[in-house]
């Protein structure tokens, strides 16, 4: 049981912290109240091009808001630069909405879902 | 993204991690690292230092850059203790640097080592002395092992008296007479050429090392060493 225990801790503990470091992968495709990062992407995308300024913005509040809870799980994996780069994505987004800029918004949309897609890769 | 709370949960899998490779890849105490051991420690310290602070990349590709280097570290040690051949290429062998008391210049050239480095070794082993010295090897963890000439070698039991030697001073050092060391001792020149002169030498190039004690023992060693058969204690098949 000694020898059991003196091999299986280890074992134990190692796999643990492998899934704690590949976790963000898993993880930040789970859902936030039924609403995923790339399904809420495609919302708002589909706003901004119908020029919806008033849904846009109420779309990206919810995204900014899945974002955060999101960033609570994958933080133990992801790159903090990656993290990051999306927040400024969406502050970039948030000031083309306010300027009511199609182009803009949507080339902030896609940098975002870009680093959404490297994020825990 | 708060990065204390992932600073702590980074450290907690680099220590633990750590903890559990080291004591996969061997026991061994730091006095009986090699260098290449030396630097395999501070390697996978410095990794796991990374995986610990550096936030700019996930924790993942540090993890297993720690286990690639802990496991090469594991399969080079299972290597060296399954196979002697290998041993002898990567952890090197014990060498001969003081045979039959005299200094093996060859072997302190192949080993990188100074005579200075010898003789504060030969210090560290309680050894001020080096006329004291029949045979020294440097052991492939780079300590000195010693063994003194027998009227050196104090046997408690017989209660035989051995008279002080002192601390040596080197007199020639690689072909140099050093006059201030001589100066102290209150030797000239004409007294140092005399005493080369009954070991017949003449001329102080031809001499590697030559140290005296305050007893008055000089030590001469000589760049030609008339060693015939050298000894190779790790003698056993190898690359070189």
């Amino acid at each position: 049981m000694r020898r059991f225990m003196v091999i299986a801790i280890p074992i134990f503990t190692l796999v643990l912290f492998i899934f704690i470091m590949l976790s963000g992968y898993f993880l930040k495709n789970t859902q936030v109240e039924n609403y995923d990062i790339p399904k809420q992407i495609q919302i708002i995308e589909k706003y901004i091009n119908n020029e919806e300024w008033e849904e846009v913005s109420k779309e990206t509040k919810k995204l900014e808001e899945i974002w955060q809870k999101i960033v609570a799980r994958v933080q133990f994996s992801s790159e903090r630069d990656e993290i990051n780069a999306f927040t400024i994505s969406l502050a970039i987004l948030r000031g083309a909405i306010k300027a009511k800029d199609r182009s803009s918004a949507l080339i902030e949309l896609y940098e975002a879902l870009e680093h959404w897609k490297d994020l825990g890769k | 993204m708060n990065e204390g709370l992932v600073v702590f949960v980074r450290s907690i899998i680099a220590f633990f991690s750590l903890l559990i490779f080291t004591r996969i890849i061997g026991k061994e105490q730091i006095s009986q690292l090699t260098f290449f051991d030396y630097v395999l420690g501070i390697s996978i310290g410095s990794i796991a230092a990374s995986l610990t602070t550096d936030l700019s990349s996930g924790a993942w590709p540090h993890w297993v850059g720690l286990l690639t280097w802990a496991v090469l570290g594991y399969l080079m040690e299972l290597i060296t203790m399954k196979w002697r051949y290998a041993a002898k290429y990567l952890e090197g062998e014990p060498t001969i640097v003081i045979m039959n008391g005299k200094i093996m210049e060859s072997a302190l050239k192949k080993l990188k080592y100074r005579v200075s480095d010898i003789l504060a070794l030969l210090r560290n082993q309680g050894v001020f002395d080096v006329n004291q010295v029949d045979f020294a090897i440097i052991e492939p963890n780079g300590q000195i092992s010693i063994l003194k000439k027998p009227e050196y070698q104090i046997n408690k039991d017989m209660n035989i008296q051995v008279p002080p030697s002192g601390i040596s001073t080197e007199l020639i050092y690689d072909g140099i007479i050093i006059d201030e060391n001589s100066r102290q001792l209150n030797k000239d020149r004409a007294w140092l050429m005399d005493q080369l002169r009954k070991h017949k030498i003449k001329d102080p190039s031809e001499v590697f090392l030559a140290t005296l004690n305050p007893a008055g023992d000089i030590y001469i060693d000589k760049y030609d060493d008339q060693i015939i058969k050298v000894t190779d204690i790790g003698d056993y098949k190898g690359p070189y």
